[in-house]
């Protein structure tokens, strides 16, 4: 049951690589939560109440409720509904992420199947999304896009975090809450701004700074 | 005692919202400064260490961190104050300032003292986040493209080393904690794998907070367009706190045994630092860039103090607190001279030293305090560097740096006496004249302070200071 949830949040990666309306982007966000949500259930056993109360805070409020809508509500204010990676087409991304996605399957299963503390599972499909979140934000043009891969690639930190069989302490877990959402909303705001004083949101307009031909 | 430096400022800002007065803000961050100094100075010196939260605690590394932090941020409180004068903005903008700066400093101090890997990651991030503010203060479109450039990498670095944690706890197998002191009693036990690659995401994470190249984008952005005061805050104490938990987690890498991975790693950073700094400043146009960039190659030669070990830990410390003084006091030198000719740019800023002689001769001696000329406290730890590199038989890599701190030393000091000396142009006295009396006497004392300092250190280190380092060392 597990496994099938795991699997499925590797093909949202999929998905997310091979679509370019940022609407699209967000919907992605709600389901990963809601997956991520999914999995901490099916091993809430072991857990006590505390746990399972601040996990289903953790995901379904703040994951797929809380983000998505601020991010929706910077769309709208944005106008700007689609992220055209002019430089690889589609086609090529979804490519690189499916092999990105194998590649994590198959070193986890080669190297971790010996240690029994963590998941291959767990680990292949989170390290893949951290890379495929990584490389999406260098190829991406739209800054709200940026934002979007750093959600998936917390999503992914936070799928690894739950693949080590032993619980993170409380007190990490809630400052990773936090952090997460004050970085969403401070880069939210930040995407608001630029919005102003760029009438735009592409990345290329962000590129006044440089150490040469200097005007300031 | 550290109950009321981290209480306190939590106080003070919920006063600063609600009075949004701009002489009392300016009051309540000076009361601030100044108990910051007293307190850190009597936790340096061995009083007053009990504290009731297990979570932030003093020992002898920490306390000289920040000692250094209260110094520069007292120094930099000082500067505040004249330069808040120069400002035109609503009295809420200011409070705001106040504000962030209060919760900037907070987290660091709390960085500093948390006793735990995972409160000290919370915290690094709060730097990020509240200073992020203070880069975008000027609110114009470069200010806005540092800030956005700062946050977004240093939350990626984060997050890296968030993995770095994680994989930290794969690796202690049953030991569950973060509490550094009982990472260290178990470190022996810790699988020697996962630690090694732990260390490399948090080396990487911390090290882009830090400016250590390749994750060093942010800093000549973040560092040219934040208020001279800021840059000076986050170049002399914000790279210090990051670098301070890398110099916790190295230990527990050291203690495990297996450091000769680490110890490449951070060698390999420290001098791609320095290469990066060599090929940027050489051509340099921005002098706010140049000093950013100086940053970076300053934090290499820590990372380097640190690989090499034994002397080189002695001249790590040395060289932080050198450092951050002559750091601090060229940045805040840097907010006259941009106040005086309002622009950035090493073309447009002739005859500093006839413009406004005192800024000048700052600008002059805060360069020699950086290149490491005699008696700044940095030749000393730079010649220990030196020494160590050819002790330990790398005469390859020894030749290398003494190499590239020659060109980044050509650099700044080609920008220095192209913008020190020289007559200004015409044009440009009147406008010169008028912005020179918005400098204060209080926007000059700062400099000579942490200057005086910087150049005594080089030739005596009193006993006291000398028991605080000596116990700083222990820590590595």
């Amino acid at each position: 049951m597990v496994n099938g949830f795991i699997i499925l949040f590797g093909l949202t990666m999929l998905y997310l690589a091979a679509t370019s309306r940022i609407i699209a982007h967000i919907r992605v966000l709600i389901v990963q939560g809601f997956l991520l949500f999914l999995i901490c259930m099916s091993g809430s056993e072991h857990m006590n109440w505390l746990n399972i109360a601040f996990l289903t805070i953790e995901t379904l409020v703040v994951k797929s409720i809380v983000i998505p809508a601020f991010l929706y509500r910077v769309l709208r204010k944005t106008h700007s509904n689609r992220d055209v990676a002019a430089n690889i087409p589609h086609f090529y991304c979804l490519v690189i992420a499916s092999i990105i996605l194998l590649a994590g399957f198959l070193l986890s299963n080669y190297y971790i199947s010996s240690i029994k503390l963590i998941s291959p599972m767990f680990f292949g499909v989170s390290a893949a999304t951290i890379v495929i979140s990584l490389w999406l934000i260098t190829i991406k043009h739209k800054i709200i896009s940026n934002v979007i891969e750093f959600i998936t690639m917390e999503n992914g930190i936070f799928l690894l975090s739950l693949s080590v069989a032993k619980e993170m302490p409380m007190l990490v877990n809630m400052g990773v809450l936090l952090d997460v959402f004050i970085a969403v909303y401070i880069l939210g705001l930040f995407v608001n701004e630029i919005n102003k004083e760029f009438n735009d949101l592409e990345v290329s307009h962000l590129s006044d700074l440089k150490d040469y031909e200097y005007n300031d | 005692m550290i109950n009321i430096l981290l209480i306190f400022p939590i106080i003070a800002c919920v006063l600063v919202l609600l009075v949004k007065n701009k002489t009392f803000d300016t009051w309540i961050v000076n009361l601030y400064a100044v108990m910051h100094l007293v307190i850190s100075s009597m936790l340096a010196l061995g009083y007053g260490k009990n504290n009731f939260t297990p979570y932030f605690e003093i020992d002898g590394t920490n306390a000289l961190f920040l000692l250094v932090l209260s110094v520069v941020f007292l120094m930099v409180t000082i500067y505040n104050n004249g330069y808040i004068k120069t400002f035109d903005f609503s009295p809420n903008k200011i409070s705001r300032y106040s504000f962030m700066i209060l919760i900037f400093v907070l987290s660091m101090t709390g960085t500093l003292l948390s006793t735990d890997l995972g409160l000290a990651w919370i915290l690094i991030e709060a730097t990020t986040l509240s200073s992020a503010y203070l880069i975008y203060f000027n609110k114009t479109k470069h200010s806005i493209e540092a800030a956005w450039k700062y946050v977004f990498i240093c939350s990626i670095g984060i997050a890296l080393a968030f993995v770095g944690i994680i994989l930290l706890n794969i690796s202690t197998g049953s030991v569950n904690t973060l509490n550094f002191a009982e990472l260290y009693k178990f470190a022996p036990t810790f699988d020697d794998g996962w630690l090694k690659i732990a260390f490399v995401f948090m080396l990487f994470g911390f090290g882009a907070k830090m400016g250590l190249a390749p994750g060093h984008f942010w800093l000549p952005d973040a560092h040219a367009e934040a208020p001279s005061p800021i840059s000076a805050l986050l170049s002399a104490a914000l790279l210090n706190s990051a670098f301070l938990v890398i110099v916790r987690v190295f230990k527990i890498v050291e203690i495990a045994g297996c450091d000769e991975y680490p110890r490449f790693m951070l060698l390999l950073m420290g001098f791609i630092s320095l290469f990066v700094t060599a090929v940027f400043v050489y051509h340099i146009k921005n002098y706010k860039r140049m000093l950013a960039y100086s940053s970076i190659e300053n934090m290499g030669i820590l990372a380097i103090g640190t690989a090499l070990g034994g002397i080189g830990y002695f001249a790590v410390v040395l060289h932080l607190i050198g450092h951050s003084l002559a750091k601090a006091s060229f940045f805040l030198t840097a907010g006259n001279i941009l106040e005086l000719y309002g622009t950035k740019r090493v073309k447009s800023v002739n005859g500093v030293i006839n413009a406004d002689g005192k800024t000048g001769w700052l600008w002059v001696l805060s360069c020699l305090g950086i290149c490491a000329f005699p008696t700044s406290v940095l030749f000393i730890s730079e010649f220990l560097i030196v020494k160590v590199l050819i002790t330990q038989h790398h005469y390859l890599l020894c030749g290398l740096f003494v190499l590239l701190l020659t060109i980044i030393l050509y650099g700044i000091s080609r920008v220095v006496v192209k913008t020190a000396f020289g007559n200004v142009s015409e044009d440009k006295i009147k406008s010169i004249e008028s912005n020179k009396k918005k400098i204060t006497m209080c926007m000059y004392i700062p400099q000579f302070i942490m200057l005086a300092i910087v150049f005594c250190l080089g030739v005596y280190v009193p006993s006291f200071l000398n028991e605080i380092i000596s116990a700083a060392i222990v820590g590595f």
